[in-house]
This record gives C-alpha cells, structure tokens and sequence, in this order.
C-alpha cells in the first residue's frame, strides 16, 4: 500500500489556517465553516464526513479555489491562493486542481472523449485523453455522449477529465451520491488506484460514513467545525466495502 | 476546432429552432434594409443621372406672352447656364381607332433643328424630328404605351374645330414626365384623357397663330444663387406678366416621385429598425435562457479553470454566430431583393437612364446593423455568465419565487380559481422580464402589421371619399376652349342625362402677402349636388358669393387663415376675395368660388370649361359618343374609368404594402415563436413533475396556451397604439398640397391584425408544448435544478 508523505511541514501540500466562511441568505447570515485548520500532506487520501449541510462540500470549494473565505488563509503547494486575485485563482485551478462532482457535470453536446479533452486543452503539459480513458476502463466508450453512459460510466469520465491536467489534488464531492453500491465500489477503487498509482492527492467529501474506511485519514465535519480528525493506519480495500 | 468551439457548433444545433429563428428576424430586418436603402440609392441616383442628362430645368417660369427674342435677353444673366423658351398649350388630341374619344395633349414646343438646351428628350423609339419635317410629333412613353402608339401612326390635334394630322417620329421619355402629372393639382392624370406630346417650334407657332413663347426653363451655374437669379428673371419678364415660377422641386413630376422616394427612405429607415429592435430582444432572451440553463456548465468551466474572458467570449460567441449569419444571409438577399426592386420600380415609372451600382457600403452598412443589436444584446448575459462564481453556479438554485400576484391581493376571486388560470397568471408575473418582452414581440408585431394595413386601407378610403363624397359625378365634359354656359341646358337634354352641372376652371395665381401658389379656381354652382365640398370638421358646405374656399393644405402654403382676402391673379384680371372657410381635399389643392364669381375672374365671360353630369349607366357610352361630338370637347371623363385606372395605379403602392404586412407578420410569428418556445422549455422540469403528478397533456397545453394569450393579448393594445403613432407619422410625410391623406384605418383591420397575431402565437406554441409533450418524465425529474 502506498503511503503518504510523513506529516512534517515541509511536505504539507495544502495548509487551512483558522478558515471560515459565512453566506448571508436574506437577513439570515449562515456559519457554514467555522475556524477550521488542517495540513494535508502530498499523497494523502482523505474522506471528509459530514450529514448534509455540514460544510463539507464549502470547504471542498475553498479549497479548490472555487469560493473564497470569509477569513482565514489557505495555502496549496506553496501558493497562498486566498491572496489571488481572479486570474491568479483561474491559473490555480487549471494547473493544481481536478474536479469531480456528485452529479458528473459533464457537457451533454460533447462525447465522452471530447468532455476529457475540454479540459485538456487549458494546460500544455497534459496527459493523453485515451490513455486517462483507460485508466478509468472507458477507452472503448470513448465516443460516446453522456446520454449514453450510465452514471457510473459518467462518473469515471469526470474522473479522468479531473486527471487529464494531472493535477496534484482531486477534489471528489459525493463521488458516489448518485451510483448504485456496486458502481460506487468500482469508482471508489479507482480512485485508490489514482492515489496509489499516480501519488495524487485526494480529498473525498462523503456523508457516508462507511468509505472512511478506505482513508489514511478521516475528518468530521459538523455545523461547519472540524469535530474529529482519524487516523487509519490500513486503508481498508475499497472492494470489501459494505453499505 | 478546439472543444470549447465545439460545444457552441453543438449547443446551436440542439437549439436550431430558436436560433433559427432569432436569425430570421436578423435576417428580415437586415434584407429588409439591404433592399430597401439599396432601392432608394439606386432610384436617387437614376433620377440624378436622368436629370444631368436631360438637363432637367433648375427652374421655370411660365408667362402670358413673351416675344422669341427674349432669350437672349436671360441668357446674359450672370449664373445662368442656359435658357430653352417654348410654348406649351393644351390641344384635344384624336387617337387612330379612337376617333369617337378623346384626350387633351400637352403640346410642347422644341426646336426642330436641334436638342433643346433645358429639359431634353430621350428618344426611346423612332427618331427626333429632322430638319424641314413639319406635322410630326414625339409622344411621351407611358402615354404612347398604354394607347399602343408607335412611330408612323397618324394622331390628330384639333385647332379651331380643325382636325390636323400629325406623324408620330419617335416615342420619348422627358426629365418632366417621368411621373405623368398633368400639374402640381393632377398629380394622378390618366393616361386615357391626358398625354403629352412634343411637336416642332415652328409648327406650334402655325397651330396657334403666331410665334411666341409662354414657357422658359433655365440651368443655371453651379454654385449659383438661384433665389437672385429667380428675382432678376422675373425682374426681367415682368412686362410680359409673369405666372408662375416653378422649381425643380416644385416641378410635378419631380415632386410626385421626391414624395414617393422620401417615403420610401423613411421606410427603409423605420421598417428595418423595428426588426433590430426585436432582434436585439429575440437574442437577450435566447443567451439569457442559455446561460440559465447551462448555470453547471458555466460552474464546471470556471471550475476546470477557463477563465472569466473564455466564459464571455464563449457566451458571446453564440450573439456573433446570430448576428453574422443573420446579417451577412440578410446582405446577400437584400443585394437581389434591391435588384428586383429596382428593376420593377424603374420598369414602373420608364427611367430614360438608370444608375445601377453594387452598393458595397449599404451592404456593409446592413451587416453592422444587423450584428451590432445581436452584440449588444448578447452583452449582458455572456458579461453574467462570467462573472457567475463558479461554486454558486453549481449549488442548485432556490426555487423560484413563487407568491400571490398582486390581482389576488386585491381580488381575493383570483385565490378561487383553479390552477388551471392560476398557474399561468402566476408565471406571468414570475418571470417579469421575460413577460414583458413577448408583450413588446406582439407589440411591435401588431404594430408592423397595423401600419401596412392601415396605409391600404387609406389608400382605399382616400378613393373613397375622392369619388363618392368629394367628386361625385359620373362623368366630366372638358373643353379645349371656354364654352357658352347655354351647353349645360342642352347636354341635360340628352337623353340619359339624369343631372348636368356646369364647372368653370381658371388657372390662377393665389397670393397672400409674399406667399404665392399657381392653381386651379373652381367655379361651381352654389347648389352643386356633383361636387362635394367639406369643410375640415367634416361638414357640407357650398360655395358662395361671400368669398372663397380654399382647399386645407393652402393654409400652410399661404400662411392664410379665415377673414383674410386673398389676390386672385388670372389672365386677364386681378380680384380679391375674402377666405370664408377650408376644406377637405384628396387629392391636389384648389379655391373653389361660385360660377358667377369664377366667371368674373376669367375675365366676366359667360364661359364654361366642363360640364359635370351624372348619367343612366346604360346610356354612358352614347353620351360618351355625344359629348365628342361638340367641337370644343377635350376629354370626356367616366368616373368609373377613372377610378378603375387610379386603382390599377396604386396597385403597386398596395402589393408593396402587402409585402410589408407580410414582413410584419414574419416579424411576429418569430419573435412570439422565440419568447414562446423559451417560456415553454424552460420549465420542462416543472412540466414534467406536474405530469408525474398526473396532469394531463391537454391541461398542460391548455395552460401555456392561456399564458400566451394572456401575453399576447397584453401586446395587443400597446401594438395597436404603436402601429397608429408609426403610421400617423409615416402620413405627416405625404400631407403636401398635391395629396392630402386622412390616416383610416378600418375596423376589419383592427379585427384582422389582432386575429393573425393571436393565430401566431397559437401557432408558435406547437413546437413547444410537442417538445413537452415528449419529455422523459424520469430524465427530466432526475435532472440538476439549474
């Protein structure tokens, strides 16, 4: 089993530092993280638990460089991206950062191989399209739209349009929300192989509690506080999973 | 094509429909304009080389009696470049298969050796005069079409009872008849009783008895004053009694066709702007849809890292994509629809020479003007979808709000009704905006539609109140010369004659303080019952001793206004008499006075110029016949013919019309197609939940049918108005002493226009709620709320 980098600052990939962020709804002001901190060390797989609305998935997007906090500061690779501006964080998020979505977001009027190469085409050093493809096990649905993939299908394209820039963290918001037990395991073992395989980073936000079990480390999240952060010396195989 | 220019070639063709037709509307507008502007250069600049060629006059003045010598005498007026002096005299002319009828010729001098320096001739058949030819003639084109003359036919002048024959030599077009106008008041002279010819100097001096000249058109210098070199003329042919002074743009045909081609600019400019507008609209709408309904798409492309400019330009790509396809397609056919316009409006109205150029520039100018509105509009919503954060654009969305409307809030029955009204009632105030541009679709629609049809139906309503209220009598006796008042009584004889009224025409001078205008007096009897005459708040009113009438437009022209007297110079006397009221007129602008009173201003002769009758229909050809008889009868004009031909006349003017309806019916049915299908689609996912729970597709139907309506019918008032402040305006340029249209418009119209737009927008749904009516319910419920 791969491991990860040990947890000594200097091979912190990504640094949170009394994070918080508040969204005003109306005249209501809504605390959806509260002084969070947390290292994560290169090579890392890490599950975020969390029950909806927990603030998980806010602190997946601040990360990723997608929101911004109300205070505190992040830093990824070196890069304090809290202090970027607009196109600093642009340039963040096409060369540090993969996504991969709950429900798959993928462009419905571009195939399967075209949703990959979408992103692709934003960096100069890339991976090939087919060779991604196959690394999900997809190179023979390569021309195919997302209508006419199932879910699982779909996700693993988003999987590897999130590798294709080979970033050195993926961001993976409820990876399996919308995929049967079966398809979630294989989705979930592809992962760990990108983890083991490829050294990425990964965060995996989740509220079920169950996929912790493949983490080196699990972190709870609830009403936007850190309350428990867990250690897994052996990442249980993602194939022995039961939910 | 990297993938970011593939998905908008792929999200075009998943909206073909609506993009399609957000284009049409680019693309009328633009051909519209493309046709019409090009047309109108086209027509300037073929009636600007038409005149440089002919040597159209800058000016003419018109006097009793002038000796030939007085030519020279002007040509040596510093700024004028040269002089033609000729006699011009209206003769009864006899046709070959003809001879029970007759016209009234123009007859114009030219000088028999040479070309005249003003105002030449093109000859289109046969030949000019040659030298020594004495009793031929040229004969204007139109005239000489529409009686199948040719060269070498025989025509007769009647002088003095006498019958001359005259030898066609050539069929000509004149810088001076383009439009065949028999003056400023006869604008619309037909072809059946007025034509005009030309005939050598030397043989109209014969004809009337003496050389002399009684009409001098000059060219003057470029960059000359022509109001001080008028002043100096008339200075100088004051003792030969000047009276009237015409300019080039006072010049009849000159005139008529200014009007026409003024009007059609104005069109060009209106018409194509109303399209832009709507497709400026038509494109907001469509990107706004676009970029709300691809909220996850523009998130995940912020999110992969293309930044806020590749957003933009992406968005903005799609308004460019419209606006060039619709512009550079609308160019193109606009470029072949000018050509085909040209050529059927030159064809029409016989140009001696036509200047036809590429208009490279007002093609390029329609191109901007279609891209730039499609720029403009795709501004907003592609500046949106950049600026959207991207975490916010893939968080699902509130629901849309969703409260009582303020009609519930005052009338606690709109809370009773079923969702049947309540649901579309609600949607309406919902999406506010997006409500209120399918009510400005509609009104610009019915608007487009209303003007069109209004102006046919003023075309119509003008012949209308020309021939049954104003001139009602069946037929008109003209004579070439004053005839004894004696004739009225005996043409009532005739059998078939049920009423005979005599009419006296004086050419005269009006004049008022430093305001003049040549026209016709009128002279009726003061109980007429064959020529009407309203006063200008739609009274009858008669002529009297007391003073004259003048027709409305007169007021402005002189600057006149009831109480004052006014100078009526004739021939052979000066009067003045006393405004007592204006009226209606159609078509020209005349004074009308009492025989007696017309009588004395010809210089107290017992005379008659015509004699208005009305007669058994049966028996309208014998008295034709009867009528040609007498010796000094000109034209005998049946008002039924005259009609028949006016009609034919403005048929062009209506079929052109009817294409514009057209256009605005185009106009309509794509913008209310756009809005439509855009109201429909976007709440497929509410559509599809409200069939889960078991609505029917007919109800579904039903509702987005009353929310249409609802739209349509809120744009109909608003179009209405719209269209009657556009035509109104459209009116202001055609009230000119020569026409005088009242705008009308029919109430079928207004029936008409609302029933074809509420049709269209019947119509526009289809697609729409066919589109809903196959959605996958579980596709579309399972899908992202975005």
């Amino acid at each position: 089993m791969f491991k990860p980098a040990s947890g000594e600052p200097g091979n912190f990939l990504l640094q949170l530092e009394d994070v918080s962020r508040t969204y005003q709804m109306g005249l209501m002001e809504v605390k959806a993280l509260s002084h969070v901190t947390l290292n994560v060390v290169r090579g890392e797989f890490i599950v975020i638990l969390g029950p909806s609305g927990s603030g998980k998935t806010t602190l997946l997007n601040l990360i990723g460089g997608i929101d911004s906090p109300s205070s505190g500061k992040i830093t990824v690779d070196g890069i304090e991206i809290t202090a970027l501006d607009e196109k600093g964080l642009t340039f963040y998020r096409r060369h540090h950062i993969g996504f991969v979505f709950q429900f798959f977001n993928l462009i419905p009027t571009l195939t399967a191989k075209e949703n990959v190469e979408f992103a692709a085409e934003l960096v100069e050093k890339r991976r090939d399209v087919l060779e991604v493809l196959e690394l999900v096990g997809l190179q023979e649905r390569a021309s195919h739209y997302p209508s006419e993939l199932s879910g699982g299908e779909q996700q693993r394209v988003a999987i590897a349009r999130a590798m294709v820039k080979d970033p050195p963290i993926l961001l993976c918001d409820e990876l399996t929300g919308e995929l049967d037990f079966e398809t979630g395991k294989h989705i979930l073992a592809a992962m760990r192989r990108i983890n083991e395989v490829n050294h990425k980073t990964v965060l995996l936000v989740t509220h079920n509690t169950a996929i912790g079990d493949i983490a080196h480390r699990v972190i709870r999240i609830r009403s936007g506080e850190i309350v428990e952060v867990r250690e897994n010396p052996s990442p249980a195989d993602p194939q022995e999973l039961r939910w | 094509m990297n993938k970011l220019q593939r998905k908008v070639v792929r999200d075009l063709a998943a909206s073909k429909g609506l993009f399609l037709a957000v284009i049409m509307v680019i693309f009328l507008g633009v051909a519209l304009f493309g046709a019409s502007f090009i047309a109108y250069q086209n027509l300037r600049s073929s009636y600007d080389y038409t005149y440089e060629r002919l040597r159209f006059a800058d000016f003419t003045v018109k006097v009793v009696e002038a000796p030939t010598e007085t030519v020279e005498e002007l040509e040596s007026i510093p700024g004028i470049e040269a002089v033609t002096g000729r006699m011009n005299v209206d003769i009864a002319l006899g046709l070959p298969g003809e001879e029970t009828r007759g016209v009234l010729a123009r007859v114009i001098s030219l000088p028999s050796d040479s070309r005249p320096a003003v105002n030449d001739v093109k000859v289109e058949e046969g030949s000019y005069f040659q030298e020594g030819e004495g009793n031929v003639l040229l004969v204007e084109k139109s005239f000489a079409e529409h009686h199948e003359l040719k060269p070498e036919d025989t025509v007769f002048l009647t002088v003095d009872d006498q019958e001359i024959s005259f030898r066609i030599a050539g069929i000509i077009t004149s810088p001076e008849y383009i439009w065949p106008a028999k003056s400023r008041q006869e604008i619309l002279a037909s072809p059946e009783t007025f034509g005009v010819v030309f005939v050598p100097q030397d043989t109209v001096s014969g004809l009337v008895g003496k050389p002399f000249i009684n009409e001098f058109c000059f060219l003057i210098d470029e960059g000359a004053d022509r109001d001080s070199i008028i002043a100096e003329v008339v200075g100088t042919l004051a003792p030969y009694e000047v009276m009237d002074v015409v300019t080039q743009e006072e010049q009849p045909s000159n005139a008529a066709l200014e009007m026409d081609l003024e009007q059609f600019g104005e069109m060009a400019r209106v018409f194509p702007l109303l399209f832009l507008i709507v497709g400026a609209l038509a494109t907001y709408i469509l990107l706004s849809r676009i970029v709300h309904n691809q909220r996850a798409q523009i998130g995940l492309m912020r999110a992969v890292g293309y930044s806020r400019r590749q957003v933009l330009v992406h968005y903005q790509i799609f308004a460019l994509v419209i606006g060039i396809i619709g512009a550079i397609s609308g160019a193109i056919a606009g470029y072949f629809l000018s050509e085909a316009l040209t050529n059927f409006y030159i064809g029409l109205l016989g140009l001696p020479f036509t200047r036809i150029e590429t208009q490279w520039l007002a093609m390029g100018e329609g191109v901007l003007i279609g891209l730039l509105p499609c720029i403009i509009a795709g501004i907003l919503p592609a500046y949106s979808a950049s600026r959207l954060r991207p975490a916010e654009a893939m968080r699902t969305p509130p629901p849309a709000t969703g409260r009582k409307i303020l009609l519930e809030r005052l009338f606690p029955f709109f809370t009773r009704l079923s969702s049947l009204w309540k649901i579309p009632l609600r949607n309406i105030f919902r999406n506010r905006r997006r409500s209120l541009y399918t009510v400005i679709g509609v009104t610009f629609g019915v608007s487009l539609i209303l003007v069109s049809g209004g102006m046919i139906d003023s075309i119509y309503a003008l012949l209308d109140v020309h021939f049954d209220k104003i001139q009602t009598y069946d037929a008109q006796v003209t004579f070439a010369q004053p005839q004894s008042t004696a004739l009225v009584s005996e043409v009532k004889g005739w059998e078939g004659v049920e009423e005979s009224e005599p009419i006296l025409q004086v050419p005269t001078r009006l004049e008022h303080e430093d305001r003049v205008y040549s026209t016709l007096v009128i002279g009726l009897s003061p109980d007429s019952e064959l020529y009407g005459l309203y006063s200008t708040g739609g009274d009858q009113v008669t002529v009297s001793e007391e003073g004259i009438l003048l027709s409305e437009g007169l007021r402005k022209t002189l600057d006149i206004h009831v109480g004052e007297t006014i100078n009526v110079r004739s021939l052979p006397a000066v009067s003045q008499l006393e405004v007592v009221g204006f009226v209606k007129q159609t078509m020209g602008s005349f004074g009308y006075v009492t025989l007696h009173q017309a009588q004395s201003i010809a210089g107290d002769q017992d005379v008659i110029s015509g004699i208005l009758l009305n007669v058994e229909p049966q028996h309208a050809d014998t008295i034709r016949e009867k009528a040609y008889q007498i010796p000094a009868t000109a034209s005998v004009e049946l008002t039924s013919e005259t009609r028949k031909e006016l009609d034919e006349m403005l048929d062009y003017a209506v079929s052109m019309l009817w294409i514009m309806l057209g256009f605005g019916a185009a106009l309509a049915l794509a913008i209310v197609f756009t809005t439509v299908t855009v109201n429909i689609l976007e709440r497929r996912r509410e559509i599809a939940t409200m069939r889960t729970l078991g609505e029917s597709k007919t109800r579904i139907a039903a509702m987005a049918t009353i929310e249409n309506l609802l739209l349509g019918l809120a744009g109909l008032i608003p179009g209405i108005i719209l269209g009657y402040a556009l035509a109104l305006y459209f009116f202001s340029l055609l009230q000119t002493d020569v026409f005088s249209f009242d705008l009308v418009i029919f109430s079928r119209t207004y029936v008409l226009t609302a029933g074809l737009v509420i049709l269209i927008m019947l119509i526009s749904q289809l697609p729409g709620i066919r589109q809903v009516n196959r959605l996958n319910l579980s596709q579309v419920i399972k899908e992202q709320v975005t």
